[in-house]
């Protein structure tokens, strides 16, 4: 029986960067083959290629033992080969059926369509209403549209890119029933992700990449979680060095009975939250994408007031009325998730990104006017000492990778000793050293007395970097916990809160 | 108020709305794809030119129609070029385009100022001279192509797989990327069809309206149109309704002078002001109502930069 | 042979000075092709329009007259639109200033004193701020598109000068003309280089744009307007509020849109007519893109746009050529212009024809 999909030699280039170099691997009828890397590995690219929304540069792919040439996404599609993407690509004002029928390349009357959607979804137990706006769906629930389209059309291939990333650990499990049933059936599956303990449930065959190239081809059955990180990172892992007996002192910043109000149509407001931070802790908020995270930070840096003057309150002074720049002064910093266009402004160079949020602590302003040397000079002070690669304070912040773009970033608010740091996804993106760099920054700024609030979905992050714990879920914050006390379990239920089985019940079975 | 005035003030706001109603639903189609063409004034005064000379010279109110879309959609191109193609700024290039047009029409009308030209008579001439009956059959086939195209704008958004697809790029443009749809195809199109209907729109000045060439005779209806299709929350049937509206608006002058009484003491420029600053007073009105934005394309102005 | 963009690391500083200049000169080139091919004298209407106007001494004290309202005006828009406010409304702003301005000179009337002409300054910069207020407050308080109101309050600003100019303030000496009667000694802005037309205007528009050019660079007010333009939601992680940002946004540029109706209403026109709107606040539209959204590079637009729209009524005069040609020319360079932006991002990269990149 020849291979389902086989890559021969492929090499894709992109300007400064060898994203594929000389990529060989196969993928049996069947199976479910995991590609696995750090950010930047090269996997994304990797599939757009088998996918048609690029061409290699060298090499060729062949399609059950023939070569093929995928010019288009249409003619992936045409083969056999489905894909869900990381990033959902949904269209929020239109509904399910008009969704799928986009996906679709054929004309199919609707009615049709919707009959065929209904059978799919009975048979792999995705139950959704084909009429609801995709605007008004949980991101568990937009992935199950992004199934059942790619189901529609019966691949013999279905590529997955990183689909759990936004999944509470039940809803993980009930995908990863789907895709075994699926490749009970003979579909395989390329399953694109950085998390171990998924490959090691799900997978029968890994293919790992580093740096844009195959570094090994295992069954992950017979790896160890730390083998499979140590060939995809490279080096040994560095783990997190903490201070021996660290012990937390006062309460810093103190969160009583916070809300928000709800500002557009599908944001999801906090909701009388309540939680306190001592000196030295780190306090970690887990919980799935859409909860109510982004509202939580806005509420805290001060981009969005409550008018309640004492919900938050900094070593007893009250912040809740005082704006982002009132609380910078006051030692208040925060780092919100969206690096480019919210934390730091692509068009800028650093020098002036850092007068963005640096300029009242660290007095870059006179009379009005401002000192662009000493802005400069810190600047380079952030570079140094986070090791951050830009050729200089002048470098424009969109020129910079996203890991080092964060680094910048957390690097101009720590050394800005603030005493109290809420940072969103810390290293959403970032590649796995630029992350460990962060970690320790995070913790060495802990040890000097400062409070931290990590917001954060990754649980693995969150677990090892964190001592206390708290889930949102729907805006609401669930009561604090030491995190050795916590199980994954216990946090997993916490993150789907009873809204995920109330949307299980919602959802129209045919 | 006798039927043969009423007859006469919905004969009168019917013509006034026409190049409104087209041109906005040009616009419709281009917003709905996620681009904002600013330049529809610019676009609007070349139809009209070109509808000008055409019927001056042949004496064919229909070929100067087609000749208007034909100008309507050349000129949309340059637009298309710069935005589409090299991702120029689109406000800044539809501002280019509208005083691009305002030129060029000038230049291309010089000369033609005082020259006279006919009307485009009324589609069904038996029935426009029934004192009743020409309130529906009076008009001529610019008007019913407008009313038309309302229908058959509405019919492709709302049915069509082709109209859905065109939703689905002004919606989210780099998912429809990533699906395998052609975005800056389905975008030219759109903006060609909207350089047609602006040009159309053009025509219905000198061709419907009064029968003649004036520099910049739309004065500023094309930034109307566009207006009406913020107010129209960019459905179709609501801009007929808008369009109506404002040529009621644009036509009030008329009745007021008519009909004598405190209104006719107002002066002139004030009449002649009322059109903007009823769009101004209805674009508050429309923000005021929440919903409003929330039916806006969501690509809307936004240059597609595909990161690969 | 085949030519693809690539995205470049960093925006080429090199091109955004580069490319207006090929703007200019690409506008030239390809203008006299196109006005040749359809049966101008293409070369000729280039000529007048771009060269006589810098070759004949007489003309450049036209020069300085007409690029003193656009470097103005140029110089408020480029502000705002670094804030991404679309005020489009320059030239209704501009007409309010001047009727403030002409308020102040016929309630002055036969007056003398050296404190007329200062007052009517602040009322022209008053007016023009007061207009764009409008927009100001319906954008912050509603949303409301303020390219859309600014410019529909534009056509109702024509619409008042026509009705001042016929009523209330008809010059009753007038013979019947719609204007105001000609402003007293007191309410003329004087000219500065005896027996010119170059009056006190044109060295206030360089001070102006000099000091615009100091406040946007060094200050944080500059810093804001860049940054809520550039980012507005990181402007609000950094403390800046958007909607104090288009309130000075529409309040200065509007403001110097009004300073130069003051000045044009005080100073060439002597009166108010209803030739008064010469769409210097569309022009300067034009002025602010080709200067780049910079106070300095406006200083050197506006004297380009001067100077085809002196070449402009030379060509009408020595070759017969339509005033429009020169909103054609204008129009044009603008395209060119923003067609070059691509390049300040991207480098046009050679690409070899197929396989030469695929090894053997």
């Amino acid at each position: 029986m020849p291979y389902r999909l086989e890559l021969t030699g492929i090499t894709k280039r992109f300007p400064g960067v060898l994203a594929n170099d000389n990529v060989t691997f196969a993928v049996k009828p069947g199976e479910i083959h995991a590609l696995l890397g750090e950010n930047g590995a090269g996997k994304s690219t990797l599939v757009k290629m088998i996918y048609g929304i690029m061409q290699p540069d060298a090499g060729e792919i062949r399609w059950d033992g023939s070569p093929v040439t995928v010019a288009n996404p249409k003619a992936a599609r045409k083969l056999g080969i489905g894909m869900v993407f990381q990033h959902f690509s949904l269209f929020e004002a239109l509904t399910v059926l008009e969704n799928i029928a986009l996906g679709m390349d054929s004309k199919i009357p609707s009615r049709q369509l919707e009959a065929r959607i209904r059978a799919v979804m009975t048979q792999y137990g995705l139950l959704l209403d084909p009429h609801r706006t995709v605007a008004t769906l949980s991101v568990g629930e937009r992935q199950r549209i992004e199934i059942v389209r790619a189901l529609l059309l019966e691949p013999k291939l279905l590529i997955m890119d990183e689909p759990t990333s936004v999944l509470t650990p039940q809803e993980v499990e009930q995908l990863f029933e789907v895709l075994r049933k699926l490749a009970a059936e003979g579909c395989s599956i390329l399953y694109i992700s950085h998390k171990l303990h998924e490959i090691k449930a799900l997978c029968d065959t890994a293919t790992i990449l580093r740096g844009g190239k195959l570094v090994d081809t295992c069954d992950p059955k017979q790896e160890t979680s730390r083998s499979m990180a140590e060939k995809m990172i490279g080096a040994g892992l560095k783990d997190i060095v903490r201070g021996e007996g660290r012990s937390l002192g006062q309460p810093k910043l103190v969160v009583s009975r916070l809300s928000t109000a709800k500002t557009g149509h599908f944001d999801v407001p906090v909701d009388n939250v309540s939680f306190t931070v001592r000196a030295g802790e780190i306090f970690g908020i887990a919980g799935v994408a859409g909860n109510g995270q982004n509202a939580l930070l806005d509420a805290l840096s001060g981009e969005v007031r409550s008018g309640d003057k004492d919900a938050i309150t900094l070593d007893g002074f009250p912040l809740g009325l005082l704006d982002t720049t009132g609380r910078r002064k006051r030692g208040l910093c925060a780092v919100p998730e969206e690096r480019n266009g919210h934390a730091a402004v692509g068009d800028f160079t650093l020098s002036d990104n850092s007068v963005l949020t640096a300029r009242d602590r660290l007095g870059m302003v006179m009379l009005g006017l401002i000192n662009s040397g000493a802005a400069k000079t810190y600047t380079g002070r952030v570079i140094a000492d986070f090791a951050v690669k830009a050729l200089g304070p002048a470098s424009t912040a969109g020129s910079l990778s996203g890991g080092n773009l964060q680094k910048y970033i957390m690097g101009r608010e720590i050394l800005q000793k603030p005493s109290v740091l809420v940072v969103s996804q810390p290293t959403w993106g970032v590649d796995a050293g630029a992350a460990a760099a962060i970690h320790q920054a995070l913790v060495d700024l802990a040890a000097a007395g400062s409070a931290i609030v990590v917001i954060s979905q990754d649980l693995d992050e969150l677990r090892a970097l964190c001592d206390t714990l708290a889930v949102i879920n729907m805006g609401h914050l669930s009561p604090a916990r030491p995190t050795g006390e916590m199980s994954v379990e216990e946090i997993g239920l916490l993150m789907g809160g009873v809204h995920g089985q109330a949307e299980a019940r919602d959802a129209v079975p045919a | 108020m006798s039927t043969d005035l009423i007859i006469a003030v919905i004969i009168t706001v019917v013509g006034a709305s026409t190049p409104i109603l087209i041109a906005a639903l040009g616009e419709l189609v281009v917003e709905r794809a996620g681009v904002l063409n600013l330049g529809v004034e610019g676009m609007m005064l070349v139809g009209a030119i070109t509808a000008f000379v055409i019927v001056f010279v042949t004496g064919n109110h229909y070929l100067a129609i087609l000749m208007a879309a034909a100008a309507g959609v050349a000129t949309s191109l340059i637009f298309g070029f710069l935005t589409l193609s090299l991702s120029a700024n689109q406000t800044a290039t539809g501002l280019a385009l509208t005083i691009f047009g305002t030129g060029l029409s000038a230049l291309a009308g010089q000369g033609y100022s005082a020259k006279p030209v006919t009307l485009l008579g009324p589609l069904f001439p038996g029935l426009a001279a029934d004192p009743f009956w020409r309130v529906l059959f009076g008009y001529s086939a610019l008007v019913y192509f407008a009313l038309f195209m309302v229908v058959a704008i509405w019919y492709f958004l709302k049915r069509t797989r082709a109209g859905l697809i065109l939703r689905a790029v002004g919606e989210n443009d780099l998912s429809a990327h990533s699906i395998g749809y052609s975005v800056i195809g389905v975008r030219y199109m759109a903006v060609m069809f909207g350089g047609a209907m602006a040009g159309i729109a053009g025509a219905c000045f000198p061709l419907l309206l009064t029968p003649q060439w004036a520099e910049r005779m739309t004065a500023g209806r094309g930034w109307i149109a566009v207006a009406l299709v913020v107010f129209a929350s960019w459905r179709p049937f609501r801009l007929l309704a808008g369009a109506y509206l404002f040529g009621l608006v644009m036509t009030m002058e008329l009745y007021a002078k008519a009909g004598g009484g405190p209104l006719s003491a107002i002066p002139s420029e004030l009449w002649a002001a009322l059109p903007y600053l009823a769009t101004v007073v209805v674009l508050v009105l429309i923000s005021i109502r929440r919903d409003a934005s929330t039916n806006a394309p969501a690509c809307l102005g936004k240059p597609f930069l595909p990161s690969n | 042979m085949q030519f693809r963009l690539e995205k470049r690391r960093e925006p080429s500083q090199a091109m955004v000075y580069a490319t207006p200049v090929a703007a200019v000169v690409l506008t030239m080139v390809v203008g006299a092709i196109l006005f040749s091919l359809i049966g101008y004298d293409g070369v000729g209407a280039v000529r007048e329009i771009f060269l006589t106007p810098l070759t004949n001494s007489f003309k450049w004290q036209d020069l300085g007259v007409k690029a003193a309202p656009l470097i103005i005006i140029g110089t408020g828009l480029s502000i705002a639109y670094r804030a991404n406010v679309w005020n489009i409304g320059a030239e209704g702003q501009y007409i309010m200033g001047g009727l403030a301005a002409t308020w102040v000179a016929l309630a002055t009337y036969g007056m003398t004193g050296w404190w007329i002409l200062p007052l009517m300054l602040v009322a022209g910069v008053l007016g023009g701020a007061a207009y764009a207020a409008i927009p100001a407050l319906l954008k912050t308080r509603l949303n409301v598109n303020e390219i859309l109101t600014s410019l529909m309050l534009t056509y109702a600003s024509v619409q008042l000068i026509y009705y001042l100019v016929r009523a209330p303030w008809k010059d009753p000496m007038g013979m019947g003309f719609p204007q105001t009667r000609i402003f007293s000694e007191a309410a003329r802005l004087p000219t500065i280089i005896p027996t010119t037309i170059v009056h006190l205007g044109v060295p206030i528009a360089i001070v102006v744009a000099l000091v615009a050019w100091f406040v946007m660079s060094r200050s944080v007010f500059g810093y804001q307007m860049k940054v809520v333009g550039a980012a507005p939601h990181a402007a609000r992680y950094g403390g800046f509020s958007e909607n104090k940002t288009i309130w000075l946004a529409l309040l200065v540029s509007g403001g110097l849109a009004g300073m130069a109706g003051m000045l044009e209403v005080a100073g060439p026109f002597q009166r108010m007519v209803p030739g008064f709107p010469t769409n210097y606040g569309f022009t300067a539209i034009i002025v602010a893109f080709l200067g780049r959204l910079n106070p300095l590079g406006v200083i050197f637009a506006g004297i380009v746009m001067a100077i085809t729209f002196v070449g402009g009524e030379v060509a009408q005069t020595s070759i017969g050529l339509s005033n429009s040609a020169t909103g054609v020319f204008q129009a044009m360079m603008l395209f060119f212009l923003l067609a070059g932006d691509i390049l300040i991002r991207y480098r046009i990269r050679r690409v070899a024809p197929q396989a030469a990149g695929v090894a053997p």
